[in-house]
């Protein structure tokens, strides 16, 4: 089984790479995060050449009084991992869309299917393989942070902490996407579909005037940002990663059905 | 794709994006609402539309595996909940924050044992969700609500709070209020620092009794109007403690029972027996706080406060640069903006946290009354202001010239005493202490709430009432290098990042590209 399991995933990575999607999405994704952190250091610095201009100028302030809450984490790595966090809803749907839909729409599920590999198998695969590339992406997005981190003195394990959330996050998003995916042979009701299930579940906020306090509260329970928030902030939480390998898991098992209902048909 | 469902998620994507981009000015609008719900009957009436036309399930075998995946999906998505749900009840976490932020430190735990083996209601930390700081202040709360068993969270846009913390509610800076029964006391910064200050006063035994001195033309504690001090009253009630009026004449000591007495300036002379009872109060180890005013000639500022090492010149300290918050700017309205940063009732005051001090009287340190008295200026005034005898012209208003030379010095306008009791040196609770605050009008109800007013007057309460343990209850360690990167190196980085990696990865993908076609 590890065998079959091995060159599946080989397939599908040789299948991945190959198509330069993979390499636009990356670029795309490293781009981004690479501006808005940018962005965010170059407001921070305008902020504290105010701070610090104040009391040059003598304005009734003595020199050097930034207030240590005006620092890294809270003016630049929180928003930025916020930022972060909408580029993987906007790129990943990009990658997942043509996973299973590709193979339903040429015909090659059949082959698969068929080649004594059992559904859990495939769909793990392609969902292993994908998780795989949601940490590539993660990894060409941590440079700038990275340098920052230690440059700052926040500490690596803070910036462990917002990779694994991040990763957490991406991987339930790809794994909505991808049960999306295993259920149509059209790459754009896939990508459609992949980016309006997670978008509509982002946040229920929109919802919370509208419906009972213990509606709202099932639904914030219920949202993708209310879980990821405290991974930027440095503290991983059991209830966000049981929630964001709930999702996961389900998105998997939605892609076994699938598969499954196919060999049924 | 039918059209029906293709619209369905168009209109959902337009209403919630469109809540999003314009969440910050109203809530849920009509268009996006609509959007939402039309989009939403759209999606409906397609799939059924879709599961009219589905072939491939009349066979038994698609049903028995459509029935089969539906009992395990409901079966996993319960256990998740489940799992969801339990994880909730342990509140497991790992903080990985560099000076453990959002872990309670081993001082907010013990006071959180305290609370709970003194029994009675839990304190609530009421929470505001919608405040500019909820986002970095709630896993902090939280944490109160894991580890602190005499403590519980009240999230106020789930469950309605107190009328106490809604009377205190003022704009979304409130993010933290905590209560017990009606008594609320709102959390400035929410810091843990803070958090467990407000924490702690329900920790208390009683109440901290405080006596204002009558009878000799002192602010009126009952007095509503501007210059009364019936907030500060209110104040300190909600703080946990207990203002009473002392009359000096008719008694012959200062009750047992107070924790600290207050004397607002006194306009005309005490009884030398007065004064008699006040040095022995002080002598047996008695609080005071002193609130003085410029052009007041009582002998308690001419006979008492120099026996006890405070020289209160009949004076006025004058600053061109006088506060714009008032519609009469006149150079008595000081701000003031420089503290001892290590006296204990200027603590957290800093230049950004101003208070303004009008009328004020300087606050020199005179004579020292014995050889263990520790005393200290603890607020100063700024370096362009200057010290005038002409008293009355100034707080009348008419224009008076600082004077033509002199040299740079600082005018003290607080000033605090310590005087340790004869064979108790090292045990600082049983000192005497005092507080000369060189303003009375600065705690009037027109300026109690104004800048950081009201601070100062609880820093000086709170230390002489012995609660400045509480006070002192430090932020963590951590201090961010505020500067990591500078200009230059974010626009090197960011070349690298936003340009040549991409640029690089986008090469990489033409090659695939170009390798598949071939």
């Amino acid at each position: 089984m590890m065998l079959r399991m091995r060159a599946l995933c080989r397939k599908e990575l040789r299948q991945l790479f190959a198509s330069p999607i993979a390499y636009v999405v990356l670029t795309v994704y490293v781009a981004l995060t690479g501006i808005y952190f940018f962005q965010h250091l170059v407001s921070y610095n305008q902020l504290l050449f105010v701070y610090q201009s104040e009391g040059m100028t003598g304005g009734g302030f003595d020199q050097g009084t930034v207030p240590t809450r005006i620092n890294v984490l809270n003016e630049v790595f929180v928003p930025s991992a916020d930022d972060f966090g909408l580029f993987l809803l906007v790129v990943l749907p990009l990658v997942t869309m043509r996973v299973f839909a590709e193979e339903r729409a040429n015909g090659t599920d059949e082959l698969l299917l068929t080649s004594g590999l059992r559904p859990w198998e495939v769909a793990f695969a392609k969902h292993a393989v994908t998780y795989a590339f949601v940490a590539l992406l993660l990894l060409g997005s941590a440079i700038y942070p990275a340098v920052v981190v230690l440059r700052a003195s926040l500490g690596m394990e803070h910036l462990a902490a917002l990779l694994l959330g991040q990763l957490f996050y991406g991987c339930a998003i790809a794994s909505l996407g991808l049960a999306c995916s295993s259920f149509t042979s059209s790459q754009i009701v896939a990508a459609v579909l992949g980016y309006a299930i997670p978008f509509v579940l982002l946040d229920f906020a929109w919802l919370s005037n509208t419906v009972s306090e213990g509606v709202a509260a099932v639904l914030r329970e219920a949202a993708l940002l209310s879980h990821y928030g405290s991974f930027a902030r440095g503290v991983i939480e059991l209830r966000n990663v049981v929630y964001f390998e709930g999702v996961a898991l389900l998105g998997w098992l939605l892609s076994v059905a699938s598969l499954e209902l196919s060999r049924a048909r | 794709m039918t059209f029906l469902p293709a619209a369905g998620v168009v209109m959902i994507l337009v209403g919630v994006g469109s809540y999003y981009a314009t969440r910050s000015l109203h809530g849920m609008s009509a268009f996006s609402g609509a959007n939402v719900a039309i989009g939403l009957v759209l999606l409906v009436l397609g799939a059924i539309a879709q599961a009219r036309r589905f072939r491939g399930f009349s066979g038994s075998e698609s049903r028995r595996v459509v029935v089969r995946w539906i009992a395990i999906l409901l079966g996993v998505f319960a256990g998740v909940v489940g799992l969801d749900v339990w994880a909730h009840a342990v509140t497991a976490r790992i903080d990985l924050t560099v000076d453990r932020q959002y872990t309670l430190s081993d001082e907010s735990i013990e006071l959180c044992h305290e609370l709970e083996k003194k029994g009675g209601p839990p304190v609530e930390l009421v929470f505001f969700e919608d405040a500019l700081l909820a986002k970095d202040v709630r896993l902090l709360v939280d944490a109160y609500g894991d580890s602190c068993p005499g403590v519980q969270i009240r999230d106020a846009s789930r469950r309605e709070p107190p009328q106490a913390a809604r009377d205190l509610y003022t704009t979304t800076a409130t993010t933290v209020i905590a209560c017990r029964h009606d008594v609320c006391d709102p959390v400035g910064y929410p810091s843990e620092r803070n958090i467990t200050n407000a924490v702690a006063r329900f920790t208390r035994e009683r109440a901290i009794r405080v006596y204002f001195t009558v009878g000799h033309g002192e602010i009126d504690l009952a007095s509503e109007s501007d210059t009364g001090y019936s907030g500060v009253a209110a104040m300190l009630r909600d703080q946990g403690f207990d203002p009473q009026a002392f009359v000096g004449p008719a008694a012959s000591e200062v009750p047992a029972d107070a924790d600290l007495v207050v004397v607002a300036a006194p306009e005309r002379d005490l009884m030398p027996e007065e004064l008699a009872v006040l040095d022995r109060y002080l002598a047996r180890g008695g609080r005071m706080l002193v609130l003085a005013e410029a052009g007041q000639r009582s002998n308690f500022y001419s006979q008492f406060l120099p026996r006890w090492g405070f020289a209160l010149d009949d004076a006025v300290v004058l600053d061109r640069a006088s506060s714009p918050l008032l519609q009469d700017p006149k150079p008595v309205n000081l701000l003031v903006h420089r503290y001892a940063p290590y006296n204990p009732v200027t603590r957290n005051l800093g230049p950004r946290t101003m208070t303004l001090l009008p009328r004020a009287r300087p606050t020199e340190l005179g004579r020292n009354p014995s050889a263990g008295a520790k005393l200290d200026r603890a607020a100063f005034a700024s370096p362009r202001s200057w010290v005038s005898h002409d008293v009355a012209a100034a707080l009348a208003g008419r224009d008076v010239a600082p004077p033509d030379s002199s040299d740079p010095h600082e005018i003290s306008l607080v000033a605090t005493g310590r005087y340790p009791r004869a064979g108790s040196e090292e045990d600082s609770s049983q000192e005497a202490r005092i507080v000369v605050i060189g303003d009375r009008e600065f705690v009037s109800n027109r300026l109690l709430e104004a800048l950081y007013n009201r601070d100062l007057f609880l820093n000086a309460v709170r230390w002489l009432g012995n609660d400045e343990q509480r006070i002192a209850l430090s932020d963590k360690g951590w201090t961010p290098n505020q500067d990591p990167l500078t200009l230059q190196q974010t626009v090197a980085y960011f070349y690298f990042l936003a340009f040549a990696l991409p640029e690089a990865l986008l090469l990489l993908g033409i090659f695939a590209w170009w390798r598949q076609r071939a």
